[in-house]
């Protein structure tokens, strides 16, 4: 968004309208349940993956993290913007020692499923067990010093140095809270049916076919879950789960496809949500191939990237272009971020003034089967010979893909992310901080130290104000250096029958399971 | 040879077969590119975590020192655990066995049943109208692909015509299972009878001209006894084979019809395994489904030489 600002923010407001609009056609859950919940009864969800495992600590697949967040809660929570965090295990926290010392005050009367009453000591052991796993998610703790337990009903988290991020990252699943040493059992055992404080506990497993949770009787929410049990099942096909959702067999249908959803909308007995969402994907450009370390390249390729088109072609015009690598449901977005858009004659403008005003050949890796990738591929692709820049697909299966765009051996290509934290470090750090988030910023081998500097910044910053402007900072030379193409946010989409009521899902990908009930 | 001496000397071959099987898919599975450490671990994949990852499934050792401790596992029966799930991929293979064989079962069953009486109403009626609906009818049939005749027979039957069948699943309990596979076998049925079809139409043509055919006729004997004691029964020798080929490319098959039917069997286990380079998993399954060929075949063989006293076993 580089210029044409005003004609950007149009496009957006008019898109985030549309958004907005969609979901309150079909009516907010949170919100509209004008009846009384009622207890009992099962809801089915039907979802394109399986569950990988429960592991909290070292899991990294969304549909085993969305799963596990039933039965592990955490000391603070994300609020359903998805832009904040609220006490839920504890409840408060008072921050000194220069914004090294939080501590934590614990909820009372909460009890694990197994009848143990949830203390300090578990607290300490469950984060202390977090943070050291290395093939995990122990680096999101990486400011933590150590972690007592003073009293029954007290937690104290000591960090290295003032680290903004602290609370967001407190309320990262892989932080929840479990028995302390397992319950007895072993990390292996106490993994494969865990125990926690949420509202579901582990009932049955069919490995590669479902997962049921049945009621924690011990909830500490009264007169919540709602529901006797949640069954996940994994149903790859879309039109399978969309027809077992109309024919009563499920009563969730996880991310129907994009040219179902206007159908949904109409459909009898069927609520169709469009739930905003973290997803933002990408276009990542690898600096290691010489025109692509071209910043004035890089410009013109995202350019001529007709993000509205794709949106509209693509999402069937559920989603938005992007204008900054951050997605709008994170705290610190910067809705006037400069993110490059559409513009034919900015394009040749920035081409001519590269080292490759002739053009060049460029490879572009594009997962075989992935249907949506390969659509926008070919946009770009068409878009791209204006610029005398010839696009060759190189068409891998999803393994081979993703191996190939994280060891750097590929010239274009396409990823995504979500947001496991409210708060935009995780990200930031991973995106442009090549060293820091360890993955040589987004496998694309951007280095830009005045950013790597503000984002070190940023992260022992505390002040909000200041903060903000430091990301608007960052978003605004990212969009500059534009090292990648910033495509567009995309929704979360779930059809849900119209019996199913109070299902909402968070901007993070998580939902409650505990205020759903069915009539 | 006798009957027990050729099984055994067969399932001797299945040994060796199952033996190039292993260091086949072993090798091919290592060499193509792809990473299970970097499938898990997505975006966060950094190399760390992908070292933590080797290191702890042994793929950081030469492959011809994982093949070896693989054969180790093998030789004691363990395939090695899935490293995905973290259980045992013999297990997982064997959870979905049942799946894939009811419907292969079923579906050859099903399309025996409509074929047979088919081919021979079609031979019998030769050139008539009859004869030409029943070679063109499955033909055109043929022609539509398997996902999409499974939608359409969901939304027939399990959805807008009184939900008679479930849409999707395996059910529980024999006739919960039989319930919910009658569409999927129907689907894969549907595939195969328009080949065997044409294949017993053709044999019992051809049976039709043999001499003891105009030897039973002339004998006196009703048409419909020569048709199904003297024809068919010659003619169906050679149908026999044409669906044991079938089966044996419906093993590894079925991935289309299971994924219509959400159904939890061995063919989405292998894309699924192979698509995240589950070393283990895809070991597993390519075992099964070679165990499962042969065994095929050597059925095939058997049932050959119950029908026809003439063949040998040698």
């Amino acid at each position: 968004m580089r210029t044409r600002l005003a004609i950007s923010i149009l496009v957006l407001s008019a898109l985030a309208a549309v958004t907005v609009g969609t979901i309150g056609a079909s009516g907010h859950p949170a919100r509209r349940a004008a009846s009384t919940p009622k207890r009992g009864g099962t809801v089915t969800i039907a979802r394109q993956e399986d569950t990988e495992s429960f592991d909290k600590t070292n899991v990294f697949q969304n549909e085993s993290i969305w799963l596990l967040e039933q039965i592990n809660e955490t000391l603070y929570t994300v609020t359903p913007d998805g832009r904040s965090v609220k006490p839920w295990l504890a409840t408060g926290v008072k921050v000194s020692n220069g914004g090294k010392r939080y501590t934590f005050t614990l909820r009372k009367g909460v009890r694990f499923s197994n009848g143990q009453p949830m203390a300090a000591a578990d607290v300490k052991f469950s984060i202390d067990d977090a943070r050291a796993q290395k093939k995990g998610w122990g680096y999101i703790d990486s400011a933590i010093k150590n972690v007592q337990a003073p009293n029954k009903s007290t937690a104290v988290i000591n960090l290295k140095y003032p680290w903004a991020p602290f609370l967001a990252d407190i309320a990262l699943f892989a932080n929840g809270i479990i028995p302390k040493n397992f319950a007895g059992q072993t990390r292996v055992e106490f993994y494969k049916h865990p125990i926690g404080t949420g509202p579901f506990m582990y009932d049955s497993r069919v490995v590669g076919q479902s997962v049921t949770f049945k009621r924690n009787p011990n909830y500490w929410q009264k007169g919540k879950p709602y529901l006797d049990s949640v069954k996940w099942t994994f149903v790859s096909d879309q039109n399978t789960r969309e027809l077992q959702l109309r024919g009563g067999q499920i009563q969730v249908d996880e991310f129907p496809a994009y040219n179902s959803v206007k159908k949904l909308q109409s459909t009898p007995g069927v609520k169709m949500f469009l739930f905003p969402s973290t997803r933002t994907d990408y276009m990542l450009m690898n600096e290691s191939y010489a025109p692509l370390k071209d910043v004035h390249v890089r410009r013109a390729i995202s350019y001529m990237v007709d993000r509205a088109a794709i949106a509209k072609a693509i999402l069937f015009g559920f989603g938005k272009p992007a204008n900054s690598f951050m997605p709008p449901q994170v705290p610190f977005y910067d809705p006037h971020s400069p993110g490059i858009q559409y513009d034919p004659k900015k394009a040749k403008a920035e081409m001519a003034k590269s080292k490759y005003k002739n053009g060049f050949d460029v490879e572009m890796t594009v997962g075989a089967g992935a249907s949506d990738e390969n659509a926008i591929a070919q946009v770009v692709q068409q878009a791209l010979k204006s610029l005398k820049i010839n696009v060759k697909f190189r068409q891998v299966d999803t393994s081979t893909e993703f191996s190939q765009l994280q060891q750097g051996k590929y010239q274009l290509g396409f990823s995504y992310w979500t947001m496991d934290i409210a708060d935009p470090d995780e990200l930031v750090t991973f995106a442009v901080d090549p060293k820091g988030g360890g993955a040589n910023s987004f496998f694309t081998g951007y280095t830009n130290p005045k950013i790597i500097k503000l984002t070190h910044q940023a992260q022992r910053t505390t002040n909000r104000a200041q903060r903000q402007s430091l990301y608007s900072q960052i978003q605004r030379i990212a969009a500059q250096d534009a090292f990648m193409g910033f495509l567009f946010y995309s929704p979360f989409r779930y059809a849900t029958s119209d019996k199913v009521h109070g299902f909402f899902v968070y901007p993070l990908g998580n939902y409650h399971m505990e205020d759903v009930w069915v009539s | 040879m006798s009957l027990a001496a050729y099984v055994a000397r067969r399932l001797l071959q299945m040994v060796l077969v199952v033996f190039g099987v292993t260091i086949l898919v072993f090798f091919l599975i290592h060499l193509v590119p792809g990473d299970p450490a970097r499938t898990m671990l997505g975006v966060r994949a950094t190399p760390e975590r992908v070292k933590l990852l080797h290191e702890q499934w042994g793929l950081n050792k030469p492959l011809p020192v994982q093949y070896e401790r693989f054969m180790e596992r093998l030789v004691r029966g363990n395939l090695g655990n899935s490293l995905f799930y973290s259980v045992p991929a013999g297990r997982l293979v064997l959870d979905r066995l049942p799946v894939t064989l009811w419907l292969i079962g079923l579906g050859a069953l099903f399309s025996v049943l409509i074929a047979v009486p088919l081919a021979t109403i079609a031979a019998a009626k030769r050139e008539g109208v009859p004869d030409h609906a029943i070679r063109v009818v499955p033909l055109v049939g043929l022609g539509f692909p398997s996902f999409w005749i499974g939608i359409m027979l969901l939304l027939a039957f399990a959805l807008n015509s009184g939900r008679l069948f479930p849409v999707g699943g395996y059910g529980s309990g024999f006739v919960g299972h039989l319930h919910s596979m009658f569409l999927p076998a129907l689907t894969v049925a549907l595939g195969l009878v328009p080949i065997l079809v044409r294949s017993l139409r053709a044999s019992l043509l051809e049976v039709f001209e043999a001499d003891y055919i105009t030897t039973a006729r002339s004998k006196g004997l009703p048409e419909r006894r020569v048709l199904i004691r003297h024809g068919l029964r010659n003619a169906i020798i050679s149908t026999i084979s044409v669906l044991a080929v079938s089966i044996g490319f419906l093993v590894g098959g079925t991935l289309i019809i299971e994924q219509v039917y959400a159904l939890p069997g061995i063919g989405q286990l292998m894309i699924n395994s192979i698509l995240a380079r589950d070393f283990p998993v895809v070991q597993a399954v390519a075992l099964v489904f070679a165990v499962m060929v042969v065994l095929v075949y050597l059925i095939s063989d058997i049932v050959h030489a119950a029908l026809d006293p003439r063949v040998r076993f040698d």
